[in-house]
């Protein structure tokens, strides 16, 4: 169903390319002009809400690898993005190390410290392992806001502009393209992934991990192994919104945020490359919905002064519950249909 | 050694609360598989519902109180009607995930209906002060434990005389079974859900009526989980030896632990205890361990 009918292979390199017949490309190309002259149209608002979007994608594509693929049910995601987030900012302003560096650290200690907590992992499963995630989400934010001397504790932390090469990333137009190009690289990863041994392996753990270990799959190894590699993207994630921000604080990596993360992951379709994409974008697009339209609505129709804060967990939460319901598969899902009958349109039959 | 004594009473008189919070959990999982983590959204609503009935309504003590018990019942029944029957036979993923929409929505709607976020519980149990040794108890916390044994114990005579507690037990034990002999299913999963609502209820009054309503009462919520994990998911014995054993530590530990470390130690250590035991023995101290077949 992904092709339309009568495109013929005649490699086994062309089978799996991504990118296959020309309309493909020019959709490709259509997609990364409208991508890269966005700047150009949305303001300064629009421009953060799509950063966030962006870095979110980095988050939920992370959580993906670890539990759309491969199984493992992380609930403590903010905290691994909140690890990434203060090791950038500590190295760059404590140590005023390059910001490059600082992205990296952030990404390899994040997929440590989710390695740390991913151990368990290997004997147990399902509600055990939530549940240590949440132990892992709880222990990181309270060492973040204890440790003062380093990590600054209640009273947060500054976060110097990120410099590559001589370029200041000052406006939030040219963080869009760090984070877009950042971004793309992530998605192009995640999608690849998948189709390498030890995604295969990752799937195969996520059907049923007794049988993937009677047919030889290690895994101690590839358990750990999507552990690190999505509290890797988490860290990244981490680093990219600590520069954005500017100024962190624990507060922005509370349990609810991870919370969110999964709901992000669920909306979208968990198991699948544009899964994340769809997710966030419903997620953070519900998001401004909102909080455009609340006070409105509490102005309009004389609602109680908790209307405004209470509405936006009640629907995302609502959303959730539905989507797990109606449409566990998610967004993703719809789209495959989606693009299944317009292909055949209009001969459906 | 004065404190020594404060500590351990504290820690065990709280412990065996949280114990009552994680028995409603152990119900659910044990009936129906489903792992509740809106356990402590739940503890919080209710402390809510009881402050609605008390303080907003001005309703006599014994009164509200009746009316919050069955307030809990019909959220628990609604909660398994409307968001796990739909949801039977799913994927373990979707069930735990569900109960985190759970949380998310019971969140929204404490926040929607209660815009402040604490308030104070007329004091509901006596509250003078006891000595014991040289500990100074206050009598809330004893009763609160005593109300929490009781109610383990009747816990403990339904499942094993009554005949709906039998059927629970033997729904635990095996699905196909219990609907073969014409048990309905989906009204012991109910049952389940009501019960798990009224205990997270009673807690969570117990729980507010000492030290008020706020966002705190749901990491006592999940504090609960670190009672089950390491009781055992699937044990109420377990669970009612590991809550005052959390409580313990948590208490004896914060006391001690505070001024070598950073101060909230005594709320991190329930998580710790967790990843200790996800390393040690992971299904805890009477859990069944699960053998699985392909």
């Amino acid at each position: 169903m992904d092709l339309p009918a009568g495109v013929r292979n005649f490699s086994y390199a062309k089978d799996m390319a991504i990118f296959r017949t020309k309309t493909h490309w020019a959709m490709l190309l259509l997609l990364f002009v409208v991508l890269f002259t966005l700047p150009l149209y949305l303001g300064n608002h629009w421009l953060n809400v799509a950063n966030f979007v962006g870095i979110t994608i980095i988050a939920v594509t992370g959580l993906n690898i670890l539990t759309g693929y491969c199984g493992q049910l992380s609930i403590g995601h903010a905290g691994f993005i909140a690890v990434g987030a203060y090791t950038s900012a500590v190295l760059t302003n404590r140590f005023e190390l390059p910001f490059l560096v600082g992205l990296i650290c952030a990404g390899l200690l994040a997929g440590f410290v989710g390695m740390l907590f991913g151990i368990p992992s290997v004997r147990v499963k399902g509600f055990y392992l939530a549940i240590s995630t949440i132990a892992a989400q709880i222990i990181i934010i309270w060492v973040i806001n204890h440790w003062t001397n380093i990590t600054g504790g209640f009273n947060g932390i500054a976060v110097p502009e990120p410099v590559i090469a001589g370029i200041t990333f000052d406006t939030q137009g040219e963080f869009f393209y760090l984070i877009v190009a950042i971004t793309i690289l992530v998605i192009f990863f995640a999608k690849n992934l998948a189709r390498t041994r030890p995604g295969r392996a990752f799937i195969a753990i996520r059907d049923n991990d007794l049988a993937a270990e009677v047919m030889g799959i290690n895994l101690f190894r590839y358990k750990l192994l999507a552990f690190f590699i999505g509290c890797f993207l988490a860290g990244i994630a981490g680093s990219l919104m600590a520069h954005l921000m500017g100024f962190l604080s624990a507060e922005n990596f509370h349990i609810t945020d991870s919370i969110l993360y999964i709901g992000m992951l669920i909306i979208g379709g968990m198991g699948t490359t544009v899964g994340p994409i769809f997710g966030v974008i419903f997620i953070k697009l519900l998001d401004k919905g909102i909080s455009f339209l609340s006070p409105t609505l509490e102005g309009a129709f004389n609602l109680p002064a908790g209307f405004t804060t209470g509405i936006g967990p009640m629907v995302f939460g609502l959303v959730i519950i539905l989507f797990l319901i109606i449409e566990p598969r998610g967004l993703a899902h719809r789209w495959q249909l989606f693009k299944a009958s317009y292909r055949l349109w209009p001969f459906s039959y | 050694m004065d404190e020594l004594l404060q500590f351990v009473i504290t820690g065990i008189t709280v412990g065996t609360v949280y114990a009552l919070i994680a028995l409603g959990f152990v119900l659910v999982w044990k009936s129906s598989g489903v792992a509740n983590l809106a356990l402590g959204q739940l503890v919080l609503i209710s402390s809510w519902f009881a402050y609605g009935m008390l303080v907003q309504l001005g309703l006599p003590a014994w009164f509200g109180l009746i009316i919050v018990i069955v307030l809990s019942l019909m959220l628990g029944w609604i909660i398994e009607r409307f968001v796990l029957r739909p949801l039977i036979a799913q994927p373990i993923l979707s069930l735990i995930t569900v109960t985190l929409g759970l949380a998310f929505f019971l969140e929204g709607l404490v926040s929607f209906t209660w815009p402040k976020s604490v308030a104070a519980l007329p004091h509901i149990l006596p509250d003078q002060v006891i000595h014991i040794g040289t500990a100074v108890v206050s009598m809330e916390y004893l009763l609160a434990a005593a109300i929490s044994l009781i109610l383990f114990v009747l816990l403990s005579l339904y499942f094993k005389y009554n005949k709906m507690g039998i059927a629970m037990r033997a729904t635990a034990d095996d699905q196909l079974a219990v609907q073969a002999c014409g048990i309905p299913v989906t009204k012991i999963f109910s049952r389940s859900w009501m019960f798990a609502c009224v205990l997270a209820a009673i807690g969570g009054i117990l729980m507010s009526s000492i030290g008020g309503i706020t966002y705190g009462l749901v990491h006592t919520g999940l504090k609960a989980f670190s009672v089950v994990i390491l009781g055992g998911l699937d044990s109420f014995l377990g669970a009612m030896v590991a809550g005052p054993i959390i409580g313990l530590a948590e208490n004896v530990g914060g006391g001690y632990l505070t001024p070598l470390t950073w101060p909230g130690v005594k709320d991190v250590i329930p998580f710790i205890i967790i990843i200790i035991v996800m390393f040690i023995k992971p299904y805890g101290l009477f859990g069944e361990e699960r053998i699985e077949r392909i």
